[in-house]
């Protein structure tokens, strides 16, 4: 038999003296070449970007810092409460972290004890007053120091005399007296607390102008940050189960009882999750799932991409490295058999959307070849519903977090780009009305 | 003839290839599948452990790690030791290899319906599926791949190394960095956009650095062993060589061109993308140099045939390479069909038709027996052929119809136009427009799927039935022995 090189004669060589030698002069070279070679490439194109590129690894802006590390890990989200699709949101306070308001509206008075008062935002104020220190809101008490069911029963006297001064024929209108809220602000004396606050679950509060934070020293170090995060007027968490329809339910009942500790909310019987455990676990789904073989997640520096992504008015911004840095694994993608996802949080904010999408995808959007995703959807979760199809258990919870991660935390919402803000003024670059300096 | 005397321990070929050439058609069949169940007939099946998402990585897995990188192995583990004039170093090395390659990767790779895909393309293979350590095994497999190959290359008696080796050699280096760095280091490097530039680099080398040296070792070994002539030019396939270490690891980034990837990163991804033209046509024009003169051997011979339109091909996917890294080509060309068609030219036309040519120069002489029917090589050459075309082109056209449909959007000057265009034209209808085209790739892909069936029937009887006396058999076997 010859062999391949027949135009390469081929010295037999019996000596063998070990290893390297037998490797020869050449070969040895080669080895050494390539190793350098490669080592060149790696050094330049994976070690030295992150260095020379600061995006790639400092933050966006303090809002998507304080999303991610401050408020992801302490709101609480289940959906195990009722069996249907109401969720139910917990926000994990702690004394000297979480910063709180405390503010009155046209439906909410607060009373408190006067050494509490200081800690109340008054309707008309102008600066915002935040604090640190644990406070709750809850429904007015009697305490042996102070009354607070009389003190709120005088306040509803005021405003209720207020609003007949503002509205005097109010009888022959036939308007009814406004139903003022009333609560009273205490301090639980304890480290940390459970509390339900207005949210819609995807973006938090924000201030960073006119406010102040009543602390006496910095307690920590993200309330110095250029504008934060904060939790508007939490009620004191409390729940009781109820009976619905046969059903054992529960949810929020500010005569129910307390939360005692984190082991208790995360128990399976309420079934909550932190936010920042379900964009993980969302993660997770969307990688085993394989979403990402025709999703991208990445709005490119093209027209056609920021247009895709836009909202009615504005073109979203494209994609920056570091709108990823809070992902254990990234997923930009190299096919789009579905639309782009980078900016899905704001294109498709609905979760009542993404539950028919997700159930079946191809009678949601018409014209689609997404598989139905039935396994984000318990058809019996508690096993005592005999109907009520589909129902979204905590994957369906999970993904849907994690897409709401995308696009709505690059800047602070009061600078968000689908207000017309962006930071990279797009819209100006695409109509040619303005070059980015390179 | 010296060879002669030399036995050879072929068995680890045979463990390597026999299983590879059945799991190519199984991965052949998930793509069938998903072609049709995905793409024409949408979630006709349907369910959690079915779904488009968790069957494509099995179809990549599949016919990249258990067909194409074993079906290369098992051919390393063919010529090395013949390249070499020696036995292979460790033949025990080898079955322990071969056993906890096999046990991971089959295990890994079945499991991603389940839900352990890792996440990151290419790289899909888990660290652990419950108990067994699929990520550890299957590294440690190769490593003792490494180990033996470059023993063997050691002790060798042939002073003298023929570029095949050196293709080898390179790719036992590569590999081991490329498959660490993709399934390890992605971790190792901060959250974000660091990772997604391993990853992309991974992805790039998997093809430049894995498949590319394998298969060019091979097509270099085999073309001039089945065409019975001398490789024209050592030096041309040297420069190629050097090219290829030079060039491929520096252009991962060029996957995510307009992307949130570093500008001058995109560039320098750019500028090595188009010096990968050298390596190229320093490959195509050494492999149709060598044929010159010797063409009837291409009529006469599928595996020859299979060569040199894998070279072809190799020619086309390369000129399609750096082309896509073009920022103005990509921004057409990419994330479309036209990156699936891109893939599927080098890894299936290209190094499938490479490994598929040394399968048949090997199969004759591990078994000692002609191959069974030369008239069913001719057919699976033929079908190949006849169905790669509308596979392949399907995939460009539709992609490339599609980028331009998405590009509309960016008809205009204001906001408002472009908006409008959108409104005019929905995402959703950019993937009506695709139906016809996934017809075509579908009916190409089921053309290729019969044709692989034909091979692993021949390949089947080849190796068990007993060859028919007939002339021309016994002419091939002389030749064999010979």
């Amino acid at each position: 038999m010859t062999t391949p090189s027949t135009n390469e004669p081929k010295k037999d060589n019996h000596s063998h003296h070990g290893f390297v030698h037998n490797l020869d002069k050449s070969a040895i070279f080669t080895v050494l070449g390539i190793i350098i070679l490669f080592s060149g490439s790696i050094f330049v194109t994976l070690l030295a970007p992150r260095y020379i590129d600061p995006t790639w690894t400092t933050p966006s802006s303090s809002y998507q810092v304080q999303m991610y590390e401050v408020v992801d890990p302490n709101l609480y989200i289940s959906s195990a409460s009722t069996g249907s699709s109401t969720l139910q949101f917990v926000y994990h306070l702690k004394h000297n972290y979480t910063l709180l308001l405390f503010h009155e509206g046209d439906d909410l008075r607060i009373v408190a004890p006067p050494t509490l008062q200081e800690y109340i935002t008054k309707m008309n104020e102008p600066v915002l007053k935040l604090t640190s220190r644990l406070l709750l809101l809850r429904v007015p008490q009697r305490s042996k120091d102070f009354d607070a069911i009389a003190a709120a029963d005088k306040i509803k006297e005021a405003v209720h005399k207020d609003w007949e001064k503002e509205h005097p024929k109010w009888k022959e209108e036939e308007l009814t007296p406004p139903n003022t809220e009333i609560l009273e602000l205490f301090s639980p004396e304890t480290s940390e607390a459970f509390a339900l606050a207005p949210t819609d679950g995807m973006i938090e509060n924000w201030v960073e102008h006119d406010y102040t934070i009543l602390d006496k020293t910095q307690q920590h170090p993200y309330h110095t940050s250029h504008g934060v995060v904060y939790v508007n007027n939490p009620h004191e968490y409390r729940f009781a189960h109820f009976t619905f329809n046969d059903v054992d339910e529960w949810g929020y009942d500010p005569a129910g009882e307390t939360i005692k500790n984190i082991q208790e909310l995360k128990s399976h019987a309420l079934g909550f999750h932190s936010r920042a455990e379900l964009i993980s676990y969302g993660e997770h789904i969307y990688a085993i799932e394989g979403c990402w073989y025709c999703h991208t997640d990445q709005t490119r520096t093209l027209v056609q991409d920021v247009v895709l992504n836009g909202s009615d008015n504005y073109p979203a911004p494209p994609s920056s490295a570091n709108e990823y840095i809070y992902q254990k694994i990234t997923f930009p993608g190299t096919r789009r058999i579905g639309p782009d996802i980078s900016r899905v949080g704001i294109k498709r904010p609905s979760r009542d959307w993404h539950k028919g999408h997700f159930w079946s995808p191809k009678t949601a959007s018409e014209g689609s070849i997404m598989p139905a995703f039935k396994q984000f959807f318990d058809n019996d979760p508690r096993g005592t519903s005999k109907y009520a199809p589909g129902i979204p258990n905590h994957k369906f919870e999970a993904i849907f977090q994690y897409l709401m991660t995308k696009g709505t935390r690059i800047t602070a919402p009061t600078q968000a780009w689908w207000l017309g803000k962006d930071p990279v003024r797009t819209k100006e670059i695409i109509e040619g009305r303005y070059s980015p300096p390179k | 003839m010296e060879q002669t005397k030399i036995q050879f321990e072929d068995r680890p070929v045979k463990l390597m290839l026999y299983p590879a050439i059945l799991f190519m058609i199984m991965g052949m069949f998930v793509g069938v599948f998903m072609a049709f169940n995905t793409f024409l007939f949408p979630d006709y099946f349907s369910g959690e452990y079915i779904h488009f998402g968790r069957v494509r990585p099995v179809h990549v897995g599949t016919v990249t790690l258990l067909w194409l990188l074993s079906a290369d192995i098992g051919l390393l583990y063919y010529f090395v030791p013949r390249l070499c004039g020696v036995p292979i170093w460790s033949p025990k090395i080898a079955y322990v290899s071969i056993a906890l390659w096999w046990f991971s990767l089959v295990i890994g790779i079945g499991s991603y319906p389940w839900g352990t895909n890792f996440g990151w393309e290419y790289a899909e293979l888990p660290d652990w599926v419950t108990l067994v350590p699929v990520k550890y095994l299957t590294t440690i497999a190769w490593i003792l791949v490494v180990i033996n190959m470059f023993m063997t290359i050691a002790t060798r008696k042939y002073e003298k190394m023929y570029v095949s080796l050196w293709y080898t050699m390179g790719t036992l280096i590569w590999t081991s960095f490329t498959f660490i760095t993709g399934s390890y280091g992605v971790n190792w490097v901060p959250e974000g956009i660091s990772r997604v530039n391993v990853s992309f680099f991974y992805i790039h080398n998997l093809v430049g650095l894995v498949f590319t040296p394998m298969g060019l070792a091979t097509a270099y070994y085999f073309l001039p062993k089945l065409a019975n002539t001398p490789i024209y030019s050592h030096r041309l396939s040297m420069v190629g060589f050097w090219a290829i270490a030079f060039v491929y690891s520096w252009i991962g980034a060029h996957h995510i061109m307009h992307g949130p990837m570093s500008q001058w990163l995109q560039t320098t991804a750019v500028v090595f993308s188009m010096w990968l033209f050298i390596p190229v046509w320093t490959v195509v024009y050494n492999l149709f140099a060598t044929l010159k003169g010797h063409w009837a051997a291409y009529v006469q011979s599928a595996p020859i045939r299979f060569l040199m339109m894998g070279n072809i091909f190799y020619l086309l996917t390369c000129i399609q390479g750096p082309l896509m890294a073009l920022r103005n080509v990509n921004e057409i060309t990419s994330k479309t069909d036209w990156v699936i068609g891109h893939s599927h030219i080098s890894l299936f036309a290209t190094f499938t038709f490479f490994a598929i040519a040394g399968i048949y120069q090997a199969i004759p002489v591990i078994t000692k027996k002609p191959l069974w029917s030369n008239r069913l090589a001719d057919w699976h050459f033929n079908l190949n052929l006849i169905g790669s075309v509308p596979f392949l082109l399907a995939l460009w056209l539709g992609g490339f119809w599609q980028g331009m449909l998405w590009a509309t959007w960016a008809n205009g000057t204001s906001f408002a136009e472009f908006h409008n265009n959108l409104a005019l034209l929905p995402f959703l209808d950019t993937i009506a427009d695709m139906h016809y085209f996934w017809l075509f790739r579908g009916i190409g892909g089921i053309i290729i799927l019969i044709a692989n069936t034909i091979f692993v029937v021949n390949i089947f009887n080849t190796i068990v039935l007993k060859p028919a006396k007939t002339e021309v058999n016994q002419l091939q076997e002389e030749k064999v022995i010979i």
